[in-house]
């Protein structure tokens, strides 16, 4: 064993059994994906003619990106809007967003039959395809977010000169990334516009895409709020409540907009059957009632400034009322009478668990060993030292260990 | 076929009993549909709803086995509401002829039955004879003597609501048949009739084939554009076949094998070749003679001189039955050492075929000459036996496919095709003619070697298909067509024609019986001349407008696409349709226009030299009353001899002609249902060809019967159970299908069910499964022996062989 | 991608007439052959009648789907065959990514497998559930009905349409659409009133003709808009939604920045003034 290899064998030995945890489980996940490339996907996953897509592009494509739209809200909001007290929020959406979309990035080329020739996407450009659409902003805007996601890494290892450009960067990018996530998120909503006689009525409409677009953006700010909820809860991290306060506040009103395209579409754009299928209508009212007008509400009560369990209460709903619309629409919706039942394969599953525990993973070690949380720009350095030395006083103490002795 | 498959377009009226084109031969639906197209009435009389059923106008039910009683019940009606077609029926059937004094019939049976011999006599069914020898006749048809009285009479029992008591066929649906069908007894309308294994498998088989042909008969509908009696042959060249003489009461040309009395060339020629004394019959067969001696000439050539007979005594004679039964029979008793299987498959295609599987245990060799591995050629590891315990030698020889030699195919409609070998032969597979001149050349040398009793039939035959490895097929072909063995110059009424020897004679009229001219098959002769290969020929000219074709391939006898065509046209020549003309007499240039016409005669009205239209019998007429069938002049009604009820038309239970065998049983308490099988479109015959092929396998994987919902509510089955069916012969496992297609019949008063299944299941190849011939009876025609493969009674019972 | 140079009246074009198909399969028998298709692994019967195998797959590019029941006491044994609809504009290729998918000028819808990146929107998007994936590979690929464009354009007919004795006409659309038109007309007794294909899915080159209702058959009812015009009117906004979203939160963010530097400049403005005085103070 190298003294390298030591070193972080002891590091990780230090850890948090939860964090032990995920990292078996990605390890599983991994292996999994192993099993998949080597079997190919007729034997390991459950995906059959019927369904062609199954748990991995409805969860970790169709799903995360929506999930991961903190990222482009929060910076719409912190650096558009320019509320600079929400800029502290920015950083730790970002890293979830560059997490996000790099998993992203993982479970589509686990899902396509010839990812080797994923880059074909370059090559043959189909303008009508939503998928080329979607598929050239995930690589854009993944791009964007690594770059984002560089700020805090110039910063721990205080590259100063990457940094300043950075930050003199940091709009243009935030706008940037809301263009770009403005036509990957709704597009999602357009790869079902196609299924019209397939998808069911109540989630089939041609507003699609400004609703999955809307829902994006709220559910982006929700995620936010969770995280950080999450994160000051269990990771001991400053409380932010009073900034996700202004969130809060921002939110339902989206929703509410949100809401009424869902109704006015629903009520004058839709054209097959609404209630013909009951386990749909109670899915579909599953989604409504405890994923949009319950926290909706709960967001517009004054409490939820104040009260941090119903902040976290409130945004845990609209992330499940996204991830069960997000399925709705692109697994359960889509089923037709008589149809046999998908149910993801025990690979299949593993390799998402592996995805979702690896999102936190590494968000957790991001956190452990960048400056995400703690940076607070107004005290941030920006300035190009004479000497181009690093920021001192801004390195972590596990930093400075690793570096002392690698 | 007395048509041809393109003729289907042509009708008003096709009629389909006893046969399931659409599954059994496809193609034929692509005229059938043209017809449908123009407005004919498509009509299917089948005991299933088939894929033929689904495209039908009219679809009517009956119980397998009851032909004779539906055809009969139409004949009646056709007789009755004065459908029939007058003129013709007067002019060219025997309906006028008086049958003499002694011929009767009582409550089913006709007279000089010996109940002994199980035989008719059947001279006492001849015509009554005026001084001259000529029968009489009775152009009024009002004698209470001639046929047409006769017909009536006999086929008055068979009206409507006896037929479909027999049947089972819902009275609405017969009626509709009778009056769609009967219409085209109109001259200017056309129908055909279309049967095969339905109508054949019997044993009343060929009774129930007259019983097509009089229908036929009395609507005017044979010799016309669009009408005939158009049997579906079945094997690919299984007409070809036929022609060239593979059965064993035939030689090829349909010229009689000798009998054990028929001594000498002159006796044979004395017994087999009809006489007539009336001017204006053609009496074709009249040639027999000249047509046998250029066989024999053909076959041992030089050495056949007149003399010797032509060597004729180097024929077998036969006596009693050499039929497949026959053989299986003696096999089974260990009578025969050894059997040669060229393209057929006995361990499958035959009745009982357990009794068939364990006769081949008694053979001390077997050869089989197959394209594949065959449930005969492994008998000896079928499932359940010993293979220690079967001594039998197996010879395997691999047989070249169709497409991997050259030669010529008949088809159903007589066309002699030619056909180019489009592959090399797989592996060490050889062409049967390589093979059978193999067998030749090997034999004969034995023979010249050991001598033996009677060499000579062997090595004296004409044996000269060049010096090539493989035999040149195309001096087959010429061989067939035939000679000139010298010089000859023959006076054709004002032609005067110059042969010389060895040039191909053009057609069977300049056959000769002196030795002057050869043909290995009189009816073929033509086919290859001096213009070339007539089957080679691809002209797509049809000047008719009717899709004859002429020009296309080339079709016997001498190239006529539909025989009988004189009676397309009245005794002036001129034709009953107009619109449909097959051929029309010319009466300015003196000649018939169209098709090649039966004869160059002038039209029958013509005093002088007028010939009648049936030229093929003796006189000269078509045979409402026939004279040389084994069990009656007129098809009557028996029950199929496992049958769930008493004959319902008269106290004769079963076709008397028949010996009742052994291993059958109309047991209702044993054998509660009617059990029968047939084809599908998706496996071939016994299977080799088709179980063995991954693509058709996959559409009919399985061996299953096809059972009606009631019978599956009774025995408490669905779809996909497994099922055992059992007869007195024997028990096989299978998976149900069921469907609304099988419907019970109502017998009588009471619900008869039924039990469907296809035959092609055995136990070699890809897809395997149980045989349904090992439940059949080994019980067949009284005429031509072919067994009744439709109609027995079986039982079924939940649960596989093991269950 | 547009299809718009493809003359629709001249795209060759199947006219299945059900009413006259026996469901002999030799089409399918003969698409097999033609493409040297496995076969596959069957039991007994798939569904009603003789029906085999259960699914269009990566096998069996097309199929006869039996229909044997009962109508008011009359049988009905119907066959269609099921294949690609080769639709005028396809949803299949209007997905793709990489544009997998074209509508040939001849009329049959084309698949290249070097550009397949098997993301499988397409077996998605087809409304007819026509394109079928390897599962049995490792790297699989995108299967269906090939139209048998290799034949198509040397001039002769497509496998099925040669192999098929009575049901399949095989002609430029304008001429197969006036024959259903012609039969309709002529036999109204013997045709459901629809010719299937002729509008559906905004036309196909793929005609049915039927004796029963289509929905008893199993027709799918399709809309009759071409399918990737319901993605089309979201997706020709992008480009303007793209600079819409960039231009308005580049003014919003000028806008407040401005705000904040005004904001800023005031407040060093003042305190500058609050030194000032506080110079002077001092
Ligand atoms: N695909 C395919 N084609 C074939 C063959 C094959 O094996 N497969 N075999 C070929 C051969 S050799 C032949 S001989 C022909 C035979 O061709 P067909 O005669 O068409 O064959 P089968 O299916 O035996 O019988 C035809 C129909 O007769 C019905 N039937 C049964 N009993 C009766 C009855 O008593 N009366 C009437 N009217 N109908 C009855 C059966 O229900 C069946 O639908 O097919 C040839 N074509
Ligand atoms: N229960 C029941 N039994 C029946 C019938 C029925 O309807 N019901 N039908 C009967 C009828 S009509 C018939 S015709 C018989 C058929 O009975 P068989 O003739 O015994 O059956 P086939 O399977 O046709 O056998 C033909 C064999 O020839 C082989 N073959 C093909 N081409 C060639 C070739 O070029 N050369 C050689 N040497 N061999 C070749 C094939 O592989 C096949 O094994 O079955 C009869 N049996
Ligand atoms: S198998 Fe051959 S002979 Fe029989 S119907 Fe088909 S094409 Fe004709
Ligand atoms: S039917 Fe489906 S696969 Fe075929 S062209 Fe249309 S959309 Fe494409
Ligand atoms: S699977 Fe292949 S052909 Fe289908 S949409 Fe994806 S890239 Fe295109
Ligand atoms: S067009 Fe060609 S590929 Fe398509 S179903 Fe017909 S034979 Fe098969
Ligand atoms: S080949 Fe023609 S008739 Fe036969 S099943 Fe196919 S479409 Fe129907
Ligand atoms: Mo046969």
């Amino acid at each position: 064993m190298t003294a390298a290899a030591r070193i972080v064998m002891n590091e990780i030995k230090g850890y948090h059994n939860f964090i032990k945890l995920m990292m078996v489980l990605v390890g599983i996940g991994a292996l999994a994906s192993l099993v998949r490339f080597i079997f190919g996907l007729g034997v390991t996953t459950n995906l059959n003619d019927t369904y062609p897509w199954g748990l991995w592009i409805s969860f970790d494509v169709v799903t995360a990106v929506p999930l991961a739209a903190g990222a482009f809200t929060i910076g719409i909001v912190a650096h558009v809007f320019h509320i600079r007290k929400l800029e502290p929020l920015v950083r730790p959406a970002i890293v979830t967003g560059f997490l996000g979309y790099s998993l992203v990035c993982v479970g589509l080329l686990l899902d396509l039959g010839q990812p080797q020739r994923g880059i074909n996407v370059l090559r043959y450009w189909n303008l009508h395809s939503p998928m080329f659409e979607v598929s050239m902003c995930v690589m854009a805007y993944t791009t964007v977010l690594t770059l984002e996601f560089l700020h805090p890494v110039a910063e721990r290892f205080g590259w100063h000169l990457p940094l300043r450009l950075l930050r003199t960067l940091e709009l243009p990018f935030a706008i940037l990334a809301a263009m770009i996530s403005t036509l990957h998120q709704s597009t999602l909503g357009t790869f079902f516009l196609i299924a019209v006689d397939k998808l069911h009525s109540l989630w089939y409409n041609p507003l699609l895409p400004l609703q999955f677009w809307l829902s994006a953006i709220f559910t982006g700010l929700s995620i936010v709020i969770f995280e950080a909820s999450l994160v000051h809860k269990y990771m001991g991290q400053p409380d932010e409540s009073e900034l996700l306060a202004t969130l809060t506040k921002i939110i339902p009103w989206i929703m509410g907009v949100y809401l009424c395209i869902k109704l006015y579409a629903l009520a004058f754009l839709t054209h097959g059957p609404l209630f013909d299928r009951p386990v749909l209508l109670a899915l579909f009212l599953a989604e409504i009632g405890a994923g949009v007008i319950l926290p909706m509400g709960m967001f517009f009560t004054r409490k939820i400034k104040t009260d941090k369990k119903m902040q976290l209460r409130a945004a845990s709903l609209v992330i499940f009322g996204l991830v069960l619309n997000r399925f709705n629409v692109s697994m359960f919706g889509m089923e037709q009478p008589g149809q046999l039942i998908y149910a993801p394969s025990i690979i299949e599953s593993l390799v998402t668990i592996g995805i979702i525990a690896a999102h936190v993973l590494f968000f957790v070690l991001i956190a452990k060993y960048f400056p995400i949380f703690e940076h607070h720009p107004e005290a941030t350095d920006y300035t190009i030292p004479d000497h181009f030395h690093r920021i001192e006083g801004h390195e972590s103490k596990a930093g400075h260990e690793l570096r002392a002795e690698g | 076929m007395t048509n041809h498959w393109i003729d289907l377009k042509n009708s008003d009226a096709i009629f389909i009993i006893g046969c399931n084109p659409a599954e059994n031969h496809p193609i034929s639906f692509k005229w059938i549909e043209q017809a449908v197209d123009n407005g004919a009435n498509l009509i299917v009389a089948d005991p299933r709803y088939t894929r033929s059923a689904s495209k039908a106008d009219i679809y009517a039910q009956l119980r397998p086995g009851t032909d004779i009683a539906f055809l009969g019940g139409l004949i009646n009606y056709a007789l009755q509401n004065n459908l029939i077609h007058a003129e013709y029926v007067r002019e060219y059937t025997n309906a006028a002829f008086i049958v003499n004094e002694k011929y009767d019939f009582q409550d089913g049976l006709f007279c000089s039955f010996d109940d002994q011999e199980k035989s008719y006599d059947l001279k006492s069914w001849a015509y009554a004879v005026d001084g001259a020898g000529n029968p009489r006749r009775d152009m009024s048809l009002k004698d209470p003597r001639c046929v047409y009285q006769l017909l009536k009479k006999h086929y008055s029992r068979y009206n409507v609501d006896t037929v479909c008591n027999i049947t089972g066929t819902p009275k609405e649906a017969y009626l509709k048949v009778a009056k769609a069908f009967c219409a085209t007894g109109r001259p200017d309308k056309a129908g055909t009739i279309l049967y095969a294994m339905g109508i054949t498998q019997s044993t009343h088989g060929t009774q129930n084939v007259r019983a097509v042909a009089m229908l036929q008969m009395l609507l005017g509908n044979i010799g016309i554009a669009g009408g005939g009696v158009n049997a579906l042959r079945g094997e690919s060249n299984v007409q070809g076949s036929s022609d060239y003489g593979l059965l064993f009461h035939l030689l090829p040309g349909y010229l009689k094998s000798p009998e054990f009395d028929n001594v000498d060339l002159k006796a044979y020629n004395e017994k087999w070749t009809p006489k007539t004394k009336d001017p204006k019959s053609a009496n074709w067969w009249g040639n027999t003679p000249k047509y046998v001696t250029s066989l024999l000439k053909a076959w041992y050539g030089d050495h056949a001189t007149k003399e010797n007979d032509f060597c004729y005594s180097y024929l077998p004679k036969r006596m009693g039955s050499y039929a497949y039964g026959k053989i299986m029979e003696k096999m089974g008793k260990g009578e025969l050492e050894g059997l040669v299987c060229m393209g057929m498959n006995p361990a499958m295609g035959g009745p009982d075929s357990g009794k068939a599987r364990e006769a081949l245990g008694k053979l001390k060799w077997l050869v089989t000459v197959d394209l594949w591995e065959t449930e005969t050629s492994i008998f000896w590891k079928r499932p359940g036996v010993n293979p220690k315990d079967i001594q039998t030698e197996v010879f395997m020889l691999p047989a070249a496919s169709s497409v991997e030699k050259e030669g010529s195919i008949s088809n159903s409609g007589r066309w002699a095709q030619w056909r180019y070998k489009a592959v090399e032969p797989v592996g060490q597979s050889m062409s049967d003619l390589w093979i059978i001149d193999q067998f030749y050349k090997r034999i004969k040398a034995l023979y010249v070697k050991d001598k033996g009793a009677f060499p000579e039939p062997i090595t004296r035959l004409s044996w000269n298909y060049g010096e090539g490895h493989e035999p040149e097929v195309h001096l087959v072909a010429q061989e067939i067509n035939g000679h000139f063995t010298r010089d000859m110059t023959i006076v054709d009424k004002d032609k005067t024609l110059e042969f010389k020897k060895g040039d191909p004679v053009p057609m069977f009229k300049y056959l000769q019986d002196d030795g002057s001219t050869t043909s290995g098959c009189w009816i073929y002769t033509g086919s290859y001349t001096k213009e070339g290969n007539q089957m080679a020929r691809r002209d797509q000219s049809d000047p008719t407008g009717l899709g004859l074709f002429p020009k296309w391939a080339w079709c016997w006898p001498v190239n006529r696409r539909i025989i009988y065509n004189r009676a397309s046209v009245n005794p002036a020549g001129e034709p009953f349709n107009p619109k449909r003309p097959v051929i029309a007499w010319d009466g300015l240039e003196k000649k018939w226009k169209g098709d090649v016409p039966d004869g160059p005669w002038p039209p029958m009205k013509d005093d002088k030299e007028g010939k009648y239209p049936f030229i093929m019998l003796a006189e000269g007429h078509a045979r409402l009353y026939a004279l040389d069938m084994k069990d009656g002049p007129f098809p009557e009604h028996y029950e199929p001899m496992e049958s769930p009820t008493r004959n319902l038309l008269s106290k004769v239970q079963n076709n008397p002609a028949v010996a009742v065998p052994k291993n059958v049983s109309s047991d209702l308490a044993k054998f509660p249902f009617i059990g029968t099988t047939y084809r599908m479109t998706e496996h071939w015959q016994a299977g080799a060809m088709t179980r063995s092929l991954p693509w058709l396998a996959e559409l009919v994987p399985d061996m299953f019967v096809e059972i009606s919902e009631s019978l599956a509510k009774q025995k408490g089955l669905k779809k996909g159970d497994k099922v055992r069916v059992v007869t007195e012969r024997g028990s096989i496992e299978a998976v149900t299908l069921v469907t609304s297609r099988l419907k019970p019949f109502n017998v009588g008063g009471t619900m008869v069910e039924q039990v469907g299944m296809p035959w092609h299941f055995g136990y070699a190849g890809l897809a395997t499964g149980d045989s349904a011939n090992m439940l059949t009876p080994t019980v067949g025609c009284a005429n031509t022996s072919i067994p009744e493969f439709k109609a027995f009674l079986c039982n079924i019972e939940k649960g596989g062989n093991k269950g | 991608m547009s299809t718009t140079s493809i003359d629709f009246n001249k795209t060759r074009t199947f006219l299945i007439d059900t009413t006259k198909c026996t469901g002999c399969r030799g089409c399918q028998v003969a698409c097999k052959q033609w493409n040297q298709l496995k076969a596959e692994n069957t039991h007994f019967f798939s569904g009603e009648g003789y029906q085999n195998p259960p699914a269009m797959s990566e096998y069996t590019f097309t199929r006869i789907k039996f229909k044997d029941y009962q109508k008011n006491g009359q049988n009905e044994f119907a066959f269609y065959k099921e294949m690609c609809m080769h639709c005028n504009d396809p949803a299949c290729a209007s997905v793709c990514p990489v544009g997998a998918f074209r509508k040939t000028a001849e009329g049959p819808v084309i698949y290249d497998d070097k550009r397949c990146i098997g993301c499988r929107f397409c077996m998605m998007a087809c409304p007819f559930g026509v394109p079928k994936y390897e599962w049995s590979k490792a790297f699989p690929l995108v299967k269906k009905c090939t139209g048998c464009y290799s034949r198509v354009k040397n001039g002769k007919e497509p496998a099925c349409a040669t192999a098929c004795p009575t049901a399949i006409s095989y002609g430029p659309r304008a001429e197969m659409v006036k024959e259903a038109e012609k039969r309709l007309k002529a036999k109204p007794e013997r045709y459901f009133p629809a010719i299937y294909g002729k509008e559906e899915a905004g036309g196909t080159s793929v005609l049915y003709l039927t004796h029963q209702p289509l929905d008893e058959l199993g027709f799918k009812p399709i809309t009759k808009r071409p399918l990737p015009s319901y993605t089309w009117q979201a997706l020709r906004f992008v480009p303007g939604i793209f600079l819409g979203v960039g231009g308005t939160l580049s003014l919003v963010s000028w806008f407040q920045h401005r705000k904040d530097r005004i904001r800023k400049e005031e407040e060093e403005r003042a305190a500058a003034k609050a030194d000032s005085t506080k110079g002077v103070n001092e």
